[in-house]
């Protein structure tokens, strides 16, 4: 009996106990849930802070030192100065070297564009199995970029597999290595997975019902694709295009190893005035300067090409 | 020197920090007995040779990969050190971990200049090289080069001597260029490159215009002449994997490479190449064993710098990477590797000195205009 007594007992004391746990648990949440209801701004703080915290920490205050570096001479605590920007900004050569590198970023995000863009629009649109190519497409960011540029010399050298492969067929060789088309083909390959995921989501979420309306209404497909897809999909299209333009526009590996003697980039010169010239407040103030310029043609393109800033992305 | 560091007070209270933030570091890492070696000793405190209690670790950075790869075992077998090693593609790695306060790394392979940086920024420890038995064996020809030695005190051992020759096709060649002017030439047009390296490059212009390459005085000469180059040239290597390949694919008879890139490409990739110093010159640096403050290893790092230049151990550092060690490795070279490594005396090789800063500048617009053109 009093086995069975106990048995009886203890579930029923178990079962306040966990009730009462409960209720306080409850009571707790509750008490904390009320702290922040009543207090908007430590709400808006606490679920907030941590990331801008990681990006003031990692993102500003580095950008704050580069930018204090960047007004300094020769040595990092030196004296204060303006020259590492007068001197960048009034050479021509330093300025032919950006002229260029915005050249060749805006060919790359050019081209990436246009070949992401197709890839994704026939893997959403005519393709089953999406998941395994949208795993092709991420497949190279597996591989280390130095070891995916070395592949490229070897596929462009003379000799090479390229140049087998035309050999093979009966074409001519054309030895692309140390070309200019060789360092786009080398950003467009190391690229446009970028764009491509970005491509994919807009275009996934395109309601397929309004490309049939507007051929419905005779529109052809070259009409349908400018006035209905490409604007309902613009916001993945930027999103692409900077994710593509920002990191080709500091690039320094792919032309050092795929270019030739003509082509030298802007992170090149940044680079080096850090490893060789050993002047980080001249690399620091032309790191300056590139990222306004970066920034400004960024807020420029969205701006003239839907406006992603000011709608946060819902249009599409 | 000096003055330059005392025209900077903010320098030293970076550094005040940087030491005070090692320091505090270190302490921890003894006061949680890691590592070994944490008895505050440092080098100069040791006064007899061999030192006692080594410690158990040993972290080392050091950039001739197979070498470093080979005397991680064989030192650590020897002195019953747990020793790993970091490889690095650019001195400006390890300097960086330097400036934020070192608490790692025991041992670099450093290069003449950044050795020169170190120093001035009071980074490394002085050596009591008197002591170490294979301070000997060190050449006079690089014991003399160098900065490393500043006010008697001695904060390095050269590890290695490290050429810039002209580097050609011995098949295409019936003999070594005699010139520079090999680069300028247009019979060779689509056959030649230049080093991507400002300093490399303008001083091989400065060479071949009759400049001296430490302290030129025409820079529009410099320029001009890299700018006539250009069309002549295939490529600008950036990297020396890189450089390696254009001789091995034979895709370049002629060109700056290193003797130990030289070295690989004739014996282990079997491409006709051979080097040469042009009667103009031929500029050479060194490398050398540092051992950092900070680092928690600072007695087993001193018994491996001594240790790296025993004539066997230096005669490795040929065998595996090729270039030059700062020890005579003569007696331990088959006849083909001496025949190699012999530097005739009639050779004109330029010791590559830490340059002004007003040239280094120089050289570096230079560079980037000639790229630009």
């Amino acid at each position: 009996m009093a086995e069975q007594s106990g048995a009886s007992v203890g579930p029923e004391d178990d079962d306040d106990a966990t009730r009462s746990g409960a209720a306080d648990t409850g009571g707790g949440l509750g008490a904390v849930s009320a702290f922040f209801r009543e207090r908007p701004r430590l709400r808006t703080l606490a679920v907030a802070g941590p990331p801008y915290g990681v990006l003031i920490l990692f993102f500003a205050i580095p950008l704050l030192a580069m930018l204090v570096v960047s007004f300094q001479t020769g040595e990092i605590g030196g004296a204060w100065t303006l020259s590492n920007y007068t001197d960048f900004l009034g050479s021509d050569t330093y300025l032919t070297v950006v002229w260029k590198t915005l050249l060749v970023s805006l060919q790359v995000t050019a081209i990436v564009a246009t070949i992401g863009y197709a890839l994704a629009y026939s893997i959403v649109r005519f393709s089953r199995r999406t998941t395994l190519l949208l795993l092709l497409v991420i497949l190279p960011f597996w591989t280390s970029y130095i070891i995916r540029m070395y592949a490229w010399i070897n596929i462009l050298q003379s000799d090479g597999v390229l140049d087998s492969t035309l050999n093979m067929l009966g074409l001519p060789a054309v030895s692309l290595l140390y070309s200019e088309p060789a360092v786009l083909i080398g950003f467009t390959y190391v690229w446009l997975p970028l764009a491509v995921l970005p491509f994919y989501a807009s275009l996934t979420n395109l309601d397929g019902d309004l490309i049939e309306a507007s051929k419905d209404l005779g529109a052809g497909p070259i009409r349908t694709f400018t006035s209905v897809t490409l604007p309902m999909t613009i916001n993945g299209v930027i999103t692409g295009v900077v994710l593509v333009f920002i990191p080709t526009f500091g690039s320094f590996i792919t032309p050092r190893l795929l270019g030739g003697t003509n082509n030298i980039m802007i992170g090149m010169v940044i680079e080096n005035q850090f490893k060789s010239a050993f002047n980080w407040p001249f690399g620091a103030a032309i790191g300056m300067v590139i990222s306004v310029v970066v920034v400004a043609l960024l807020v420029l393109g969205t701006r003239l090409g839907g406006g992603l800033l000011a709608t946060g992305g819902e249009e599409a | 020197m000096r003055e330059f560091r005392d025209a900077r007070p903010s320098v030293s209270r970076r550094r005040f920090l940087q030491g005070a933030a090692a320091a505090g570091i270190t302490a921890g890492a003894g006061c949680l007995g890691g590592g070994g070696g944490g008895d505050g000793r440092v080098p100069m405190d040791v006064e007899e040779w061999p030192p006692e209690d080594l410690g158990s670790n040993l972290n080392m950075w050091n950039w001739y990969d197979s070498w470093a790869e080979w005397a991680v075992d064989a030192f650590g077998e020897e002195f019953d050190v747990q020793v790993s090693n970091s490889g690095f593609s650019s001195p400006d790695q390890w300097y960086s971990q330097l400036e934020a306060g070192n608490d790692d790394i025991d041992n670099i392979a450093a290069t003449t200049n950044w050795v020169e940086r170190s120093i001035n920024n009071d980074f490394l420890h002085e050596l009591p090289v008197d002591i170490m038995p294979a301070w000997d064996n060190i050449t006079d020809r690089i014991k003399e080069a160098s900065s490393y030695q500043q006010d008697g005190s001695v904060y390095a051992v050269p590890e290695s001597l490290v050429l810039y020759p002209l580097t050609y096709n011995d098949e295409y060649f019936d003999e070594a260029p005699s010139s520079w002017g090999v680069l300028w030439d247009d019979e060779h047009e689509g056959n030649i490159c230049m080093w991507d390296n400002a300093t490399v490059s303008c001083q091989i212009a400065a060479m071949y215009t009759g400049q001296d390459p430490i302290q030129p005085d025409d820079y529009d000469e410099i320029e001009e002449v890299l700018i006539q180059q250009k069309p002549l040239l295939q490529t600008y290597w950036g990297d020396y994997q890189q450089g390696m390949s254009l001789f091995v694919n034979e895709d370049v008879v002629a060109g700056p490479l290193t003797m130990g890139r030289t070295y690989t490409a004739r014996f282990n990739e079997g491409a006709p190449v051979h080097y040469t110093a042009p009667d103009e010159g031929a500029m050479y640096t060194s490398d050398l064993f540092v051992i950092p403050k900070g680092a928690p290893n600072p007695i087993a790092s001193l018994q491996f710098t001594n240790w790296a230049s025993e004539t066997e151990n230096a005669a490795k550092l040929f065998e595996t990477m090729g270039y030059q060690p700062a020890v005579d490795i003569s007696d331990e070279l088959s006849e083909e590797d001496a025949e190699f490594t012999n530097w005739p005396d009639d050779w004109n090789l330029v010791f590559s000195e830490t340059l002004s800063d007003e040239v280094r500048s120089r050289y570096d617009e230079i560079w980037t205009a000639v790229k630009a053109a």
